[in-house]
């Protein structure tokens, strides 16, 4: 199902990419996909294993060389490079917690804020590290002796302190316990009361949806479907769409 | 890289005689300069000459495991120096008291090459590019000192006399044809090994190390070989270059000449003996022609290596290789003829089985493999899915011996395979592709295909030194194997395009061409359908279906759910190292939990 | 004797411990080990040499002008030998970019300079009779720049946010790049650093190793083997490694001759590297298939 225009309840589009593609060396995984985020939207990234959601956000937050448009709150960002679509306000958390084990609790978040002056840098840590009082409580330890859900919400506090306008969150839940996701989740909950953007890669499709206001699915490197979470049928619907139009008899669910 | 650089390429088929003679035209030029300069009768002419030779004798060894090998052995002008004192040592009597006759005491300081080679060498075999470097440049510092502090031996600071060989190769043309001689047979030598199974087995150890060990090649055996023969030759130059310099001091041997020999191969283009041995005489005789510029030659080899490695990486062969930029075609087909499998496969074995039972592994603290049973029968295509980090590649590299599991077993019709020799796996005829394809960049299909089947061969190195019969009989074999197994795969019409220059697909296809030189009892499929168009993707399926259906059983990591409820026999579904479900297709397409975690994924 | 072996040993290991921090450095920023560590403690004592003795700069000042000179070098390396081939698929070509860069320099070195090795002026005025005279400068010098260096650095990194970001890029560049930090520009400091501690072991042991174009290639050498021992990265192991290193030869030079000690030093190293190729201090790595 191609893409439709952004609806109108979306408000005017925070992030716009269109015909991106990317890929690594001569393997191409991303082919020219169209994508629209509106301000404090949370829009889940759906989609079978090697379809292309890390790349995707990759792509957009210039760890990965692409081509195609992005723009971003008004601004050109296709060709920008991690610092640049970091500054404007684009933020992402790469997969697997990949926090720097050997600093601090309180270290790993500062270096977030690498940059911003003194000031502003304490004032938005303290208010990066006040959605996980888990963490903040370590602030003094450092990362390796956290739990890998510790090291997830920590890679997450990371990413607020930019006070972005999207975060872009690759897999949170991965090896988490359902305690822990749920609690990663009320973040993204309160991310969005604050007016924050968020594009959420997840694993856990119920979760995924519930959190969200609008999916998107990717399959084979191109968007399969768009939707609003309310519609009907959508399990069904991901479903088709992820294993293709040939695909037989629907699976039973 | 190889075209028109060897004469004996057997591989290049190509360009026909056409391209073997515009190689040959190029040698026999060389060689009758060579053999005529005499005619000249000009002795500056013929020491310069004579250097020349003696330092390609030295740089041809070294262009196989520089060039093919890819082990920056940067302080090979050690073995020079050991050469060089061991022979002018011995011949003057300073060891034992006893006066060695000149051509004996050469071959005594070859051996100490080869010797000191092999010692140097070792660390290549665990470790690359710069610790391997540097204990070649600590020998050669180290080499140097010894021969100032060991005055009994090298006559210290002072120096000590050369040897003069007696007749028939004294001091003058006749010392010329000697060395003239011994550089027409490195070159010879060495021209054997780079066309032949081991050549190519080199050159996959430098640019697919893994693929090289999935093929059963053997990196230490072949490495250690290499070694033997760099270093003896690099001993011999030095024999010689003793007598040439008639008196020898340690300044004689400076690191300059290392970085000589070193540009010499990669001006050259590595992969390539015509190459090296231009670049090598080029900036021997350069200098003799620019003499305001003798005192700057090595800050200008220093900058020209500079320039090659940002700029053209290749060497100046590569810049040369005109037939690479011919266009291909735009729009190619991948046809594969599975009707070809039963020439390609062994229908001999009988059925077998290979059996993983309750296999645990863990990477520090993370399990990646908890406790998985799994078996794969001859005949079958077993499909193997599941999330990210399930660990399916993680299996696949248990199966091929990268990964010694903590606790379990792993047999081959109830007898245990060994572990951490990955490269004996191919011996079993268990062969694999790769999630990224590996390839030689600029080796042709044919060879990447043939690459395959290096344990194939019954020619020993030394026989394909010599290019004895045997080696004639491996080469023909391998290549008639590989075009069958490419026509196959349907690239034959692509065997002779630089594999860099192929697209993504037909790198898949290529690799499987490739691990069908095996003749694989099993075989291990790292998402082969990655990147491939939907239409490709059904010929793979029908391919896989017919090589299982040929005898081979086929183990299918993939994340198209499409192709594996296709073709497979049975499919495993792991989820965090376990087993999530076991079963036929529809099984597993019914079954409840694996539809969340899979779609979940 | 013994004091000799140890006072001397001690330095000379103080200045393969600074070049195995050198390496150190650059490691760090960019998985590259640079054959220019060798090269920026070969110019410490030739460029010294040239400031003070030629040029009759003060001590001070040429000290200074000498650190300026390393760290230019250490960011042109960066811009023109490191930069272009992290770029390129086939990574260890840096062995080869740094390596024709440090002959090069190593080669104008040799014209302009010299190939003998000349004497380097003593640095500071101290009375031979007075308490710090009862060792010599050139002994305590380098176990100084040493100690300083290690010191410095452990402030740099405990206590300032640049600091934390080079050993957050050490540690993942990956994480680094997608937290926003500078990568390059952080790189080039490093760099910088590296390039002003090459210098300083090259300048703080000129007295002892004199104004050599030759000292390029031992350093080079003798500055890797407390790498190799110690665990690449770890400045700890490279101190450690560079101080047993300066003794043990020290000590075979005095008592068995120095065939001897050169040969053995080799033989260890290359034992080492085959046994535990991630140093004798060095956690193993997994393999990547």
């Amino acid at each position: 199902m191609p893409t439709s225009a952004p609806r109108s309840r979306t408000p005017e589009p925070l992030l716009q990419v269109s015909g991106l593609s990317a890929g690594y060396g001569k393997i191409g995984v991303l082919s020219g996909v169209d994508l629209t985020i509106g301000s404090g939207e949370v829009v889940a990234l759906l989609g079978p294993n090697g379809a292309g959601k890390s790349t995707l956000l990759k792509a957009i937050s210039g760890l990965l060389p692409r081509t195609g448009r992005i723009t971003f709150a008004g601004q050109d960002m296709s060709k920008a490079d991690p610092g640049e679509t970091v500054r404007a306000g684009l933020v992402h958390v790469v997969e697997g917690h990949r926090v720097f084990t050997q600093l601090s609790v309180i270290d790993n978040v500062m270096l977030a804020g690498y940059g911003l002056p003194r000031d502003k840098r304490t004032t938005q840590v303290e208010e990066a590290l006040a959605f996980f009082p888990d963490i903040a409580a370590k602030r003094h330890d450092r990362a390796v002796t956290l739990s890998g859900g510790q090291q997830q919400m920590l890679a997450v506090a990371q990413g607020l302190v930019r006070r972005p306008r999207l975060l872009m969150l690759d897999e949170p839940s991965a090896g988490l316990s359902p305690v822990l996701v749920d609690r990663v989740l009320a973040a993204v909950a309160r991310l969005r009361e604050g007016g924050t953007a968020v594009l959420l890669v997840e694993q856990l499709i119920e979760k995924a949806l519930a959190a969200s206001d609008r999916v998107y699915a990717l399959a084979r490197g191109s968007i399969v479907l768009e939707a609003s979470t309310g519609e009907d049928d959508l399990p069904n619907r991901l479903e088709r769409a992820y294993f293709g139009q040939d695909a037989h008899a629907p699976l039973a669910s | 890289m190889t075209d028109a650089a060897s004469p004996i390429s057997t591989a290049k088929a190509p360009a026909g005689w056409l391209g073997r003679l515009e190689g040959s035209w190029s040698w026999i030029a060389l060689g009758l300069v060579g053999l005529l300069l005499p005619l000249l009768d000009d002795s500056y002419f013929g020491v310069i000459a004579q250097r020349a030779y003696i330092y390609w004798i030295l740089s041809a060894g070294l262009n196989l495991v520089v060039g093919y090998a890819g082990q920056i052995a940067i302080g090979w002008v050690a073995m020079l120096t050991l050469g060089a004192y061991t022979t002018a040592a011995l011949t003057a009597g300073r060891v034992g008291g006893v006066e060695w006759p000149p051509y004996l005491a050469l071959i005594a300081g070859g051996a100490m090459g080869a010797v000191f080679g092999v010692i140097v060498g070792l660390p290549a075999l665990r470790l690359r590019t710069f610790y391997f470097a540097m204990t070649t440049l600590g020998f050669a510092t180290i080499v140097t000192q010894v021969a100032l502090a060991w005055k009994d031996v090298t006559g210290g600071g002072v120096g000590t006399p050369g040897p003069v060989f007696p007749w028939p190769f004294e001091p003058g043309w006749g010392f010329y044809y000697f060395c003239f001689g011994l550089a027409a047979l490195a070159t010879w030598i060495t021209a054997n090994i780079g066309s032949s199974r081991y050549g190519r087995a080199l050159v996959a150890i430098r640019d697919a190390e893994v693929a090289a060990e999935a093929s059963g090649i053997s990196k230490a055996k072949l490495l250690v070989a290499v070694f033997l023969l760099a270093g003896a030759l690099g001993g011999i130059a030095g024999g010689l270059f003793s007598s040439l310099q008639s008196y020898i001091t340690p300044d004689a041997f400076t690191f300059e000449m290392s970085v000589l020999f070193f540009i010499g191969i990669l001006i050259g283009g590595r992969g390539s003996i015509l190459g090296p041995a231009l670049g090598t005489i080029i900036l021997t005789v350069l200098p003799e022609f620019a003499a305001p510029l003798v005192q700057w030659s090595t800050f200008l080899y220093a900058a020209l290596l500079l320039v090659i490695v940002l700029v053209i990486p290749g060497g100046i062969a590569d810049l040369l290789d005109y037939k690479s930029r011919r266009p291909l075609e735009q729009h190619r087909e991948i046809v594969p003829r599975p009707e070809l499998l039963s020439r390609v496969l062994d229908a001999k074995g009988g059925p077998s089985v290979l059996t993983l039972a309750n296999i645990e592994l863990h990477f520090g603290g993370v399990r990646a493999i908890d406790g998985l049973d799994l078996e794969i029968c001859s005949g079958e295509v077993h499909g193997l899915i599941g999330p990210n980090g399930s660990g399916k590649t993680t299996t696949l590299n248990v199966i091929s011996g990268y990964y010694r599991p903590s606790a379990g077993e792993l047999k081959l019709n109830g007898a245990d395979l060994p572990f951490d020799r990955p490269h004996a796996r191919a011996g079993y005829r268990i062969a694999r592709t790769f999630q990224t394809p590996r390839l030689v960049g600029a080796a042709s299909v044919l060879e990447n295909v043939m690459i395959g089947g290096t344990i194939d061969g019954s020619g020993s190195f030394a026989e394909s030194m010599l290019s004895l019969p045997r080696h004639h009989r491996d080469e023909k074999r391998l290549k008639e194997s590989a075009a069958r197994a490419l026509a196959t795969v349907g690239l034959e019409s692509l065997a002779d395009v630089r594999a860099d220059r192929l697209q993504h697909s037909e790198l898949r296809f290529m690799e499987i061409a490739r691990a069908l030189m095996l003749r694989p009892a099993f075989l291990l499929l790292d998402e082969p359908a990655a990147g491939l168009s939907a239409e490709e993707i059904r010929r793979l399926g029908a391919l896989i279906k017919a090589i299982s259906r040929g005898g081979t059983g086929v183990l299918l990591v993939e994340h198209h759910a499409d192709l594996i409820f296709d073709i497979c026999d049975r499919v495993t579904v792991l989820n965090l190292g376990k087993v999530l479900a076991a079963g036929t297709p529809a099984e597993i397409r019914s079954h409840r939990e694996v539809v969340s975690a899979y779609l979940g994924a | 004797m013994f004091v000799s072996i140890v006072s001397y040993g001690l330095a000379v290991g103080a200045v393969y411990a600074l070049i195995g921090i050198t390496y150190n450095v650059m490691f760090s920023a960019s998985r590259v080990f640079s054959f220019t560590a060798g090269m920026l403690g070969m110019l410490g004592g030739v460029l010294g040499a040239l400031f003070i003795n030629k040029m009759g700069m003060n001590a001070v000042l040429a000290f200074v002008l000498v650190m300026a000179a390393g760290a230019v070098l250490g960011v042109i390396t960066e811009i023109l030998t490191v930069r272009p081939v992290l770029k390129s698929i086939e990574q260890h070509l840096y062995v080869l970019s740094t390596l024709a860069f440090a002959l090069m320099i190593q080669q104008v070195t040799a014209i302009e300079w010299g190939t003998e090795a000349q004497p380097f002026p003593v640095l500071i005025p101290i009375d031979p009779n007075s308490a710090l005279g009862l060792i010599d400068q050139k002994f305590w010098l380098p176990v100084l720049a040493c100690i300083v260096t290690i010191v410095g650095l452990e402030l740099l990194y405990r206590k300032t946010l640049i600091g934390r970001a080079f050993l957050a890029i050490a540690e993942d560049s990956y994480a680094a790049r997608a937290l926003g930090l500078p990568e390059t520009r952080l790189r080039i400091a490093s760099y910088a650093i590296a390039g002003v501690i090459g210098a300083l072991a090259g300048f703080t042991g000129a007295q002892m190793l004199l104004a050599y174009f030759g000292n390029q290639a031992i350093l080079n050498f003798y500055g890797f083997v407390p790498v190799a021992l110690g665990g690449m990265g770890s400045n700890r192991g490279a101190v450690i490694g560079g101080i047993a290193l300066g003794l043990f030869q020290q000590a075979a030079n005095f008592l068995v001759g120095g065939i001897f000690a050169s040969v053995a030093v080799f033989a260890v190293f290359i034992v080492v590297l085959l046994l535990r190729p991630e140093g004798l201090a060095g956690a193993a790595a997994a393999r990547r298939v």
